[in-house]
């Protein structure tokens, strides 16, 4: 009952002038948008860093035989030596909620050879149809097409095609320590040559299919390394390997369901390390903000210092006339809020839809091992409104404190008195 | 010196120096001594019937190999069988390895970041092949230890590279018997001082009347359950042969 006194009084002062009151929450509301937009950016660029770091090559979520990771040793495949059935591993993956696609993987290291030209490669195994909805590495072709299934054919990046002179139609020769310790050898066909242009995979990859891959390496075709998964929600990793390991564990096959936050901890920290500075940006924007709109209340409350001791010498306590001046600045807060609101909204959904492209002013940017284009993407997010609101709201009741406890504090009498 | 020999004995220098008895009485240097002993395992040229084991943690698998040397410059080696592998075929000649694969009948020259690769699926590597020739010129080599090991007088030898050489070992030891000249081991450490493999010599036999070590068996020393064992089969020594033999002509002729 109080307070709503108290509360209607310090909305009645806020608007005795109003100009002043405009401007100051036009410069809360700004903040507001700047901090808003700010974390939108940076939220963006960690999205788009966490699309392509992971749905580059990686994918999501990653399906190997416990102790596969991190040697990677040729012989540890899902289900042990005797393998798995692929196929149903794999319908058990595609079944899963928020799954998105699942592809199976093999993986070898060894030599492609063209002409006098050789040059290591490490070697991946892939279904391409499926492998074409996990990964963007059989959609970044710049030249010819994707390897057929089963047949003798691989793509290899950029570099590698450079360095061995090669192009499609190129025939090399390929050489692997096989599982049966002999050296796998055959000739395949260039079929096509990637751009991703993250330099270790342009450089050192060459993309087999499956079953090709496992004849060279002398692998049944019940086995495999990996189960690359892409989720829906690149954010929904944790959730998604929780119920996949759910929905495996009767199978019995002792293997590990990884998310992307674990198997590349280089981007799970980037992206903690992102989302600790969106407080920072909103620290240093309110920051700014907190004295010009602690001098605007401390102006009012000089103007009002008869007034304040008049209340006082009615019979109000301290206390109140405090909560008078708290409550303005918070009232200040709510209206910068709702003035803010409605300024960022707009300018949120069109940088989101239209992001500021920066490829004329700079190339793409190698970060953690994921490919990151300079434009600056806006980010919908809960959290960034959220602690600007947040941010903003403390502004006001902080910038009010003082003056709150310099009105508290004006002695009736001197004041009355015009001492 | 004791990276892969293939094969080797003995120039005539080295008959003259065994006929004039074991145990050299006079002073030699560190250098000098393991130079005559890498002089002793290596003829002019040589041929050498090998069988190569390799185990591993996964497989365990037998090549039988021919083997042809001439100085420290040229090298060929052939498997013979199993026959799914027959006719596979390694050529060096100086820093240079190719390597002939007559599945697909295609010849790939090894390149330098493959050089520490693995030689044929072994526990050796392509760099074993080629540096075997420079050991006196890369590295600094004292003695370590000189008196009776096991109740057998040797010497065991440092050898750490010169600060110019390109070499991946950041130290060998390696010990030699006194009295006939014959190495027992040696041990390689990386360049943090961590043993990396070590090699063991054995069953010291005569061909040709020469003395040579006919098993040599390399174990890295991460994967204690492995091991390459180098048997030597047959040896025969200052057989005729020019550089031309060690051609890739030659490397893809399946013989």
């Amino acid at each position: 009952m109080r307070a709503a006194v108290w509360w209607r009084v310090a909305w009645r002062n806020l608007w005795r002038n109003r100009r002043r009151t405009l401007i100051t929450a036009s410069a809360l509301a700004f903040g507001f948008l700047g901090s808003v937009v700010m974390i939108g950016i940076s939220d963006g660029f960690t999205a788009e860093m966490v699309e392509n770091g992971t749905g580059l090559l990686t994918g999501q979520v990653q399906v190997h035989a416990r102790g596969y990771r991190p040697q990677r040793s040729l012989y540890e495949t899902i289900g042990g030596p005797s393998g798995t059935d692929v196929a149903s591993l794999l319908a058990a993956a595609d079944a899963v909620p928020g799954v998105a696609a699942a592809a199976p993987r093999v993986f070898g290291g060894g030599i492609v050879s063209a002409g006098d030209a050789t040059e290591a490669a490490l070697l991946l195994g892939v279904d391409p149809a499926r492998e074409a909805r996990v990964s963007r590495v059989l959609g970044s072709l710049v030249r010819g097409r994707a390897p057929r299934p089963g047949a003798r054919e691989l793509a290899v990046g950029e570099e590698m095609a450079r360095r061995l002179r090669a192009a499609p139609g190129t025939q090399v020769v390929v050489v692997a320590p096989a599982a049966d310790g002999s050296m796998g050898n055959d000739l395949f066909t260039v079929s096509g040559i990637f751009r991703t242009g993250l330099g270790d995979l342009d450089a050192g990859f060459a993309v087999v299919p499956i079953r090709a891959l496992q004849a060279l390496l002398a692998l049944d075709s019940t086995r495999v390394h990996e189960i690359a998964i892409r989720t829906a929600d690149v954010r929904q990793d944790s959730a998604v390997a929780a119920r996949l390991a759910h929905r495996l564990a009767p199978q019995d096959l002792d293997v590990e369901v990884v998310p992307w936050t674990v198997f590349s901890p280089e981007i799970a920290d980037y992206v903690k390390l992102a989302e600790a500075s969106n407080g920072l940006i909103v620290a240093i924007v309110f920051l700014f903000a907190i004295f010009g709109v602690a001098n605007t209340i401390l102006m009012g409350t000089f103007e009002r210092r008869r007034e304040f001791a008049v209340v006082r010498a009615l019979g109000t306590v301290p206390s109140g006339v405090a909560a008078t001046v708290l409550f303005e600045g918070l009232a200040l807060g709510l209206l910068s809020l709702a003035a803010g609101a409605a300024l960022t909204a707009p300018v949120l959904a069109w940088l989101h839809h239209t992001p500021i492209d920066l490829t004329s002013i700079a190339g793409d940017m190698e970060f953690a091992g994921a490919l990151v284009r300079p434009v600056l993407r806006v980010e919908y997010s809960v959290s960034g409104p959220v602690e600007s609101a947040l941010g903003l709201l403390l502004t006001g009741l902080l910038a009010a404190l003082y003056p709150a406890v310099r009105a508290a504090r004006v002695p009736p009498a001197d004041a009355l008195a015009g001492r | 010196m004791t990276h892969l020999r293939i094969p080797a004995p003995v120039p005539l220098l080295g008959v003259l120096l065994l006929a004039a008895g074991p145990a050299p009485a006079r002073a030699q240097t560190a250098r000098e001594i393991v130079d005559r002993v890498d002089r002793m395992l290596r003829g002019n040229s040589s041929r050498a019937d090998i069988v190569m084991e390799i185990a591993t943690e996964h497989w365990t698998r037998s090549l039988a190999m021919r083997a042809w040397s001439l100085g420290t410059e040229y090298a060929l080696v052939r498997v013979k069988a199993p026959p799914r592998e027959a006719g596979t075929a390694t050529l060096k000649v100086r820093d240079e390895v190719w390597n002939y694969l007559p599945r697909v009948d295609r010849t790939i020259k090894i390149p330098p970041s493959l050089m520490m690769g693995s030689w044929m699926g072994s526990h050796f590597t392509n760099d074993d092949l080629v540096k075997e020739s420079r050991m006196i010129d890369d590295y600094d080599i004292a003695i370590a230890f000189e008196g009776p090991r096991d109740g057998v007088a040797v010497w065991e030898f440092t050898l750490t590279p010169r600060p110019e050489a390109a070499v991946v070992w950041g130290r060998i030891i390696e010990q030699v018997r006194k009295d006939d000249l014959m190495p027992t081991w040696a041990r390689y450490y990386d360049d943090r001082g961590n043993l990396a493999r070590t090699m063991t010599f054995s069953e010291f036999r005569r061909f040709d009347g020469r003395l040579v070590p006919t098993v040599m068996v390399v174990r890295p020393a991460d994967k204690p359950a492995e091991r390459t064992t180098v048997r030597y089969r047959d040896l025969a020594f200052d057989v005729p042969l020019t550089p031309g033999f060690f051609s890739l002509r030659n490397l893809q002729a399946q013989r």
